[in-house]
């Protein structure tokens, strides 16, 4: 039995006919009954058996975006009704397909922007006007929209299709010209729109270029069920690509400054350069997914960090962009210059098409960040693999390159040598691949510096890379050896790899389910749980909250998941800086909320007192029975992303007002001092002042990274010249010889060993400043509305805060059994919304009565009948000097 | 046409495929695609091609639809010859 109306017998005849793994551009001249798509219904079943396997890994997984998701299913059940339909159906189905995914993604208004704009294009790519106009025309139009992506001309669209649109036609038009140009093919409009519009797209900015000639040439150019097959092989594969990168993401990316033995330095390297795995696991589930619907397009990747040389690095790593430069530029300029001499014309041709490859990547910068790139890691990046794949291409020329027909021979020698080569190719390029994704070249020199250091990890080091060789080696050695397919051979390993496959797809399907991976034990169900989703890792998370205060939306160039978060921030999106809430103060505090400031936010009403609190208005000295807390913060306890009312302390003050009035206090305070981008050291600054409104306990909210916090500060004001203006935190950073032109990452290298030391320093001095006024000192832990919650040093911090003197709150459970998205003021800023400020206020509420001794405690002296001598002694009056004088001054 | 195919299976054998076994080395290998002519050779071939025929090969042609195969460039050679009236010594 057959799908799509054809007998077995001639199925039979098309298979012997069929060739191996590469053969089946043999037979692009030969009119393949395999173009007439049929497929045995028992493989159909197979395929589709497999499918829904990766439907269920790529849910559980959370492969991508939910998007994607929807995309992946629209596409599986696609291609089962496109399997039934005649051929001359398929292509218009498929672009039906590629239309609904654009409408599903972006809705019916901007995927018509998108889907009009395209075509806008592609028509002028087919006016009857000289190819040169066509050209000019192209440009122009290409100018117009780029006027719009900057933003100088108002567009009519949603800024989220730029990505799209850009990946969809900035590369493919320069193909496709470059084809209608020298095709004699005729020109199939179904076709072509396929060829633009091609339905993974819709969820992938960083789509490969796909050459029209080989998306024509390989459309069925084989058995259906082989395309369909190497299709389901090759998402699987992106799959696995993409969970192995949220390993390395999120469990070996270091950042800069945390490289401190040569260990680490191969370590940073080496995941850096992993984390391209996301790139090549994308490409994979694009280009599988396209054989689902006839396209036997070629390999993206073919096993990169196994190269032997520069020239075999840039065969293997995304190879249809290396296709790309040898088509349009590559073979153009060499012929031109052929005429020099065969030396110059290669070495010549060869740099520009790198300096191309480094424009036309600047450029898809441009379409899908919305400003061009230009940066000197980048521009050293190309020039010296350039330079490394003229050198080796130019010994190549004269010496030539192993190639074999056959499985090579194994020697000691040869192998040695493939060893070497392999690890010395992996080597450079994990160098190279850091420079390139420095934040700066000063940056990445300071890495360097921890070659210096030995540590116990050192002697183990050269053994390890020794194997490491060898490893490389081994596999550099089986992808040479499997020599060439042979032509009019069945390949022997396709029913292999499908069983492979098959058993790969129930593995994962089995570790995405919850119920079956808590039974391999905690450590190993707790990494699993961890790879099942793709979470920002602890660096990303931090460069995020730095991000809401030092307006570091550009992100790091490579830092493509939290770019991905970022893109779906709308353009008037309100930050903290949006609202003037706060004024510079030319000191070591930098900033403070503006007094009796109001604005309509979208939140609702964010307004500060007379005082600068956003809180209600306070007297400076509190009447007497009142029990008055003072609150110090930053942003999530000033409560940005909620209105006046919606804060926990507002929140928290109320309920203790209604349900307590009298039990002990006549009147609960909570004065907010809280700042948004507030570091510890600038909480001693907030403390002074919260001192001088008299209260009976400070709560001090952390939430989490403390220590690092506070050295990130340090190095801020120092790179600023802003004097520090206590005695030891200014005599550490002259210590470790921190100055205003210190590199960053080198500067919190240098105070990381003292970084615990100055936390405990920063809290003693806040315990001392609280207890010298008879004020209860109180830590609050509070999570962020994020994943893991820097649980790395919550251990560490708990200790410091206790032994402070601190009396200390847990709120580490305040959200549990929570949906910890729902309660963030978007994906993009994990400020607590107004479900978690009630949470928070609940929890903190619940805490306060359980310490009730410690922080409430009955003081008769302090309610009912309170003197006044007794309230003047929590004033300003009285303790406004000294507490935030170092004690050394 | 069987002597256009016979040198350039000579030439290949004998530039990039040293030591190798004529026979494994049939008209349908895929030679682009196959990994055996990467950008260098490709360019080292044409350059045969066009010296050892006394015709041009233009940029676009040098393609996995002109020289992934010898029987593809054993036509395109053909071609080429036709269209400058000279018969391929068959």
């Amino acid at each position: 039995m057959t799908m799509g109306g054809f007998d077995e017998s001639s199925l039979e005849k098309n298979t012997t006919l069929l060739v191996g793994s590469r053969g089946a551009e043999a037979s692009e001249r030969v009119s393949l009954p395999g173009q007439q798509g049929k497929i045995r219904i028992t493989e159909f079943l197979i395929v589709v058996a497999q499918l829904a396997l990766l439907a269920f890994v790529i849910r559980q997984f959370q492969i991508e975006s939910s998007a994607f998701l929807r995309i992946a299913l629209l596409s599986f059940v696609g291609f089962m009704l496109h399997s039934f339909l005649p051929l001359r159906f398929r292509q218009p189905f498929f672009l039906l397909l590629c239309f609904a995914s654009i409408g599903m993604v972006f809705g019916l208004p901007n995927g018509a922007w998108l889907v009009g704009i395209g075509l806008l294009l592609i028509a002028i790519c087919h006016l009857p006007v000289p190819f040169s106009a066509r050209v000019t025309l192209l440009l122009l139009t290409g100018t117009l929209l780029a006027v719009f992506r900057v933003d100088w001309l108002h567009a009519p669209w949603s800024r989220a299709i730029w990505p799209i649109l850009g990946s969809m036609f900035m590369f493919r038009l320069i193909v496709y010209l470059y084809d209608l140009r020298h095709e004699k093919e005729p020109v199939s409009v179904w076709r072509t729109l396929a060829y633009f519009f091609l339905l993974p797209n819709v969820c992938f900015p960083l789509f490969p270029v796909v050459d029209y000639k080989t998306f024509r040439r390989t459309y069925y150019n084989d058995d259906p069920y082989r395309i369909y097959q190497v299709g389901v092989d090759w998402m699987l594969r992106g799959v696995i690509h993409l969970i192995l990168y949220r390993f390395v993401y999120q469990y070996l990316t270091m950042a800069p400054f945390e490289v401190k033995a040569p260990g680490d330095l191969v370590r940073y390297l080496i995941a850096n350069f992993l984390l391209y795995l996301r790139v090549s696991g994308q490409f994979h589930i694009i280009v599988g997914m396209l054989h689902l619907f006839g396209f036997h397009l070629p390999e993206s990747h073919h096993r990169y960090y196994l190269a032997s040389s520069f020239t075999d690095f840039w065969r293997r790593i995304n190879i249809y962009w290396k296709d790309f430069m040898l088509k349009v530029f590559y073979f153009p300029i060499y012929f031109k210059l052929r005429t020099w001499g065969t030396f110059q014309a290669l070495v010549t041709s060869t740099l520009i098409v790198f300096f191309i490859t480094w424009f036309l990547h600047s450029l898809q910068f441009f379409w899908v960040r919305g400003s061009f790139l230009f940066a000197w890691q980048d521009v050293c990046f190309w020039a010296v693999l350039g330079l490394l794949v003229v050198i080796n291409a130019v010994y190549e020329a004269r010496h030539g390159r192993e190639r074999t027909l056959r499985k090579s021979s194994w020697t000691p020698r040869g192998f040695a040598a493939l060893c070497l080569k392999t690890a010395g190719t992996f080597s450079v390029i994990c160098i190279l691949w850091s420079l390139w994704t420095s934040e700066s070249i000063s940056a990445w020199i300071s890495l360097w510096s921890s070659l210096g250091e030995k540590t116990a990890g050192t002697a183990r080091l050269f053994p390890t890379l020794l194997v490491a060789a060898v490893v490389l080696g081994e596999g550099a050695s089986r992808i040479r050896g499997s020599g060439i397919s042979k032509i009019g051979q069945p390949r022997p390993e396709f029913s292999k790899s499908t069983a492979i496959s098959i058993a790969s797809l129930l593995i994962l399907s089995l570790a995405g389910i919850q119920e079956a991976y808590t039974r391999f034990g905690p450590t190993a169900a707790t990494l699993i749980n961890s790879l099942r989703s793709g979470k920002l890792s602890r660096l990303d998370n931090a460069t995020l909250e730095r991000g809401y205060y030092e307006n570091l939306l550009q992100v790091d160039r490579f830092n493509t998941q939290l770019w991905e978060v970022y893109t779906n921030k709308p353009l008037n999106w309100l930050d903290v800086q949006g609202t003037g809430l706060e004024r510079f103060t030319n000191d070591f505090q930098q900033k403070e909320l503006i007094p009796s400031f109001r604005s309509l936010t979208k939140y609702g009403t964010v307004s500060t007192n007379r005082w600068g609190m956003r809180d209600r208005d306070y007297e400076r000295q509190p009447s007497p029975g009142t029990f008055r807390i003072a609150l110090l913060g930053a942003s999530s306890v000033m409560g940005w992303g909620v209105q006046d009312k919606e804060t926990f302390e507002w929140i928290l003050e109320d309920r203790l007002n209604h349900e307590n009035q009298g039990k002990p206090y006549a009147k609960y305070e909570i004065l907010n001092f809280a700042v948004p981008g507030y570091q510890p050291p600038q909480q001693l600054k907030a403390l002074e002042k919260a001192l001088s409104f008299g209260p009976d306990v400070v709560f001090y909210v952390a939430t989490g990274r403390e220590a690092q916090r506070s050295t990130d500060y340090l190095i801020e004001v120092t790179r600023k010249g802003i004097y520090i203006p206590y005695d030891y935190l200014r005599e550490i950073v002259q210590k470790v010889g921190i100055e205003a032109k210190t590199a960053e990452p080198v500067g919190l290298r240098r105070l990381e060993p003292f970084r615990d030391e100055i936390l405990v320093w920063l809290y003693r001095r806040i315990v001392q400043g609280c207890r010298e006024r008879g004020t209860v000192p109180v830590w609050i832990f509070l999570p962020m509305t994020i994943e893991d919650p820097w649980q790395d040093d919550t251990a560490t911090l708990f200790q410091i805060a206790r032994e402070a003197g601190f009396v200390v709150l847990n709120l580490i459970d305040v959200y549990k059994n929570q949906d910890i998205k729902s309660l963030r003021v978007a994906g993009w800023d994990t400020h607590p919304n107004a479900k978690a400020h009630e949470l928070i206020a609940g929890k903190l509420y619940e805490a306060l009565w359980e310490r009730e001794q410690d922080i409430i405690r009955p003081r008769p002296s302090t309610f009912s009948q309170q003197s006044g001598s007794q309230a003047a002694g929590r004033t300003g009056s009285q303790t406004t000097g000294g507490i935030v004088k170092d004690g050394r001054n | 046409m069987e002597e256009i195919n016979e040198t350039v299976k000579a030439y290949i054998l004998k530039e990039f495929l040293p030591g190798e076994n004529p026979d494994e080395l049939t008209d349908s290998t895929p030679l682009i695609t196959g990994g055996i002519l990467d950008s260098i050779a490709t360019l080292k071939l044409v350059a045969f091609i066009e010296e050892r025929y006394g015709i041009t090969l233009q940029a676009h042609e040098a393609d996995v639809e002109n020289l992934n195969t010898i029987s593809y460039i054993t036509k395109l050679i053909q071609s080429k010859l036709s269209s400058l009236g000279v018969g391929s010594g068959d």
